[in-house]
């Protein structure tokens, strides 16, 4: 799993500008994007836990290179229609920088990471999968 | 792979079959026991001075009104850290059952409706309670100024003699009061030697584990869905559900369980928000500044700890359920009309056969064992 991930950033990051470095550190992390936006993020401590606080430390970038910012980070267990009981914080950093403090997924199973993100007058909700045992 | 397929004739026939993924489903249920934490919004915990001056807290009915009730006067030590009753009492009855302190120290939100945020801010809560030990903080004050053995005790733990703010006292006495409880961990049992020597491969001892509680353990971890909430080596995530129990207390009178929980900590001036949170990086204050009150938190109640589980009859959170077997059959048979889920219930009717009843309660008692004797507190300042 981390090694896919580390993969996935290799890859992409090849092929991101060199002012949206996806690389996040650490040497683990994803990268989901859409037509219009790159969003590069790892979690804080680096394994995510059963019940443990965690943050999620983000890189917003678009593929224009229009500044973006990132709204709202939210997760779901969709089988169940389980949100977190917890609502993160985000506090900005320096360019597209972002940290998502406050997550923790409250049981094993599937968690749907939502990613609210807005570039100008374009908002746009992305997600990613956690499979979390 | 099976591990049965690696298994001498003899000693398969004691084992059901376990996959990988069941293997690393049981091993997440330990080791037992982790170690001891340190509270780091409680700048006494873990110090033996503050334990000690706890445990004598802990049995001093003078913390309360009337004299006679102690914290020990429900929680105690033979009766699993509980008063072994359906419903608590205090001057009046209560609504909910006493909660065992087994691991307490462990845990990350505390009460059945998780008002408390820390072991120390929830200590406060009985003894402040008119319904319950309905003392005052004036009360506590007094008791640790003018007695000569807890006025040693308390300058010993906390280095400096007693002052003359009382809510400082109560706060620092339920710091001590944590200190001590923080200590009061459970023993290995059946189950972790079974854990250990799954994860160890170590195939004599694992043929050791009755069948019954091992085809219990595999519905608990499988079709079961048990260890979704009962997870971790405390089988519990420490946080709420809504298991199907009736929300009435009495007629016209409803428990909101967490909801109204969620309430009382926001109004709580003893939080981890609080000036009385000893933490000074903040980060023992994330669940409490990040946590959201949810519609869903009506009627969900704290997901207890199955360790000691045999012993803490009645169950669920109002004692409605008086022995295992009916907590058991509670979960095979329980109504999804009540639970009135969205989703894919996590809480399901799970249909069990009496056989697999009976093994469900015998994996569940094999997290019990026998704790050893408790000495007498050491004296605070001999």
């Amino acid at each position: 799993m981390r090694f896919l991930a580390a993969l996935f950033i290799f890859l992409f990051a090849n092929a991101a500008s060199a002012d949206c470095p996806l690389d996040l550190g650490r040497g683990t992390g994803w990268v989901v994007f859409s037509d219009h936006y790159m969003i590069a993020f790892r979690p804080e401590p680096i394994r995510i836990e059963v019940g443990q606080p965690f943050s999620l430390l983000f890189n917003v970038c678009t593929k224009s290179n229009s500044p973006a910012e990132l709204l709202a980070v939210d997760a779901v267990m969709p089988e169940h229609k389980h949100p977190m009981n917890y609502r993160p914080t985000i506090v900005a950093g320096a360019d597209g920088r972002y940290r998502a403090d406050g997550l923790v997924f409250h049981m094993p199973g599937r968690w749907e990471l939502s990613i609210d993100v807005r570039a100008g007058e374009e908002s746009e909700r992305l997600t990613h999968d956690f499979i979390l045992k | 792979m099976l591990l049965a397929a690696l298994m001498s004739p003899a000693a398969a026939q004691e084992l059901v079959d376990w996959s990988i993924d069941e293997v690393r489903a049981i091993e997440r249920h330990g080791p037992w026991p982790p170690p001891l934490v340190r509270d780091p919004s409680n700048r006494v915990s873990g110090m033996p001075a503050a334990i000690a001056l706890g445990e004598h807290l802990f049995n001093d009915p003078r913390l309360s009104a009337n004299g006679r009730m102690s914290c020990a006067t429900c929680h105690q030590a033979g009766r699993n850290w509980s008063d072994g009753r359906a419903k608590g009492f205090g001057t009046v009855d209560l609504d909910r059952r006493t909660p065992s302190l087994w691991n307490v120290g462990y845990a990350h939100w505390f009460g059945w409706d998780g008002a408390g945020d820390s072991l120390w801010a929830q200590t406060i809560r009985p003894i402040l309670d008119r319904r319950e030990m309905a003392g005052s903080a004036a009360q506590v004050g007094r008791l640790l100024r003018d007695d000569k053995d807890l006025a040693c005790g308390y300058e010993r733990a906390f280095g400096s003699k007693a002052g003359v703010d009382d809510e400082h006292l109560l706060v620092d006495a339920v710091k001590a009061l944590a200190a001590f409880q923080a200590t009061l961990v459970s023993p290995r049992t059946r189950f972790d030697a079974f854990r250990d020597a799954l994860v160890a491969g170590d195939r004599a001892a694992t043929a050791r584990y009755p069948l019954s509680e091992q085809r219990g353990l595999k519905l608990f971890i499988g079709t079961g869905n048990c260890d979704t909430c009962h997870f971790g080596p405390r089988f519990t995530n420490g946080e709420f559900g809504d298991v199907g129990i009736a929300f009435f207390v009495r007629p016209g009178e409803v428990d909101s369980g967490r909801l109204g929980g969620l309430a009382k900590l926001a109004n709580s001036p003893f939080n981890l928000l609080g000036r009385y949170n000893d933490d000074a990086s903040g980060a023992s204050a994330a669940r409490t500044r990040h946590v959201q009150r949810l519609h869903a938190n009506f009627g969900e109640f704290r997901v207890p700890s199955l360790r000691q589980v045999g012993r803490a009859a009645a169950y669920m959170h109002d004692g409605s359920l008086a022995t295992l077997e009916e907590v058991v059959r509670h979960y095979s048979e329980v109504s999804l009309d009540r639970l009135h889920s969205d989703g894919t219930p996590l809480v399901r009717p799970l249909g069990l056969t009496p056989q697999q009843r009976t093994d469900l309660v015998a994996f569940l008692r094999s997290l019990d064992a026998d704790p050893p004797p408790r000495l007498a507190p050491p004296s605070l300042c001999p």
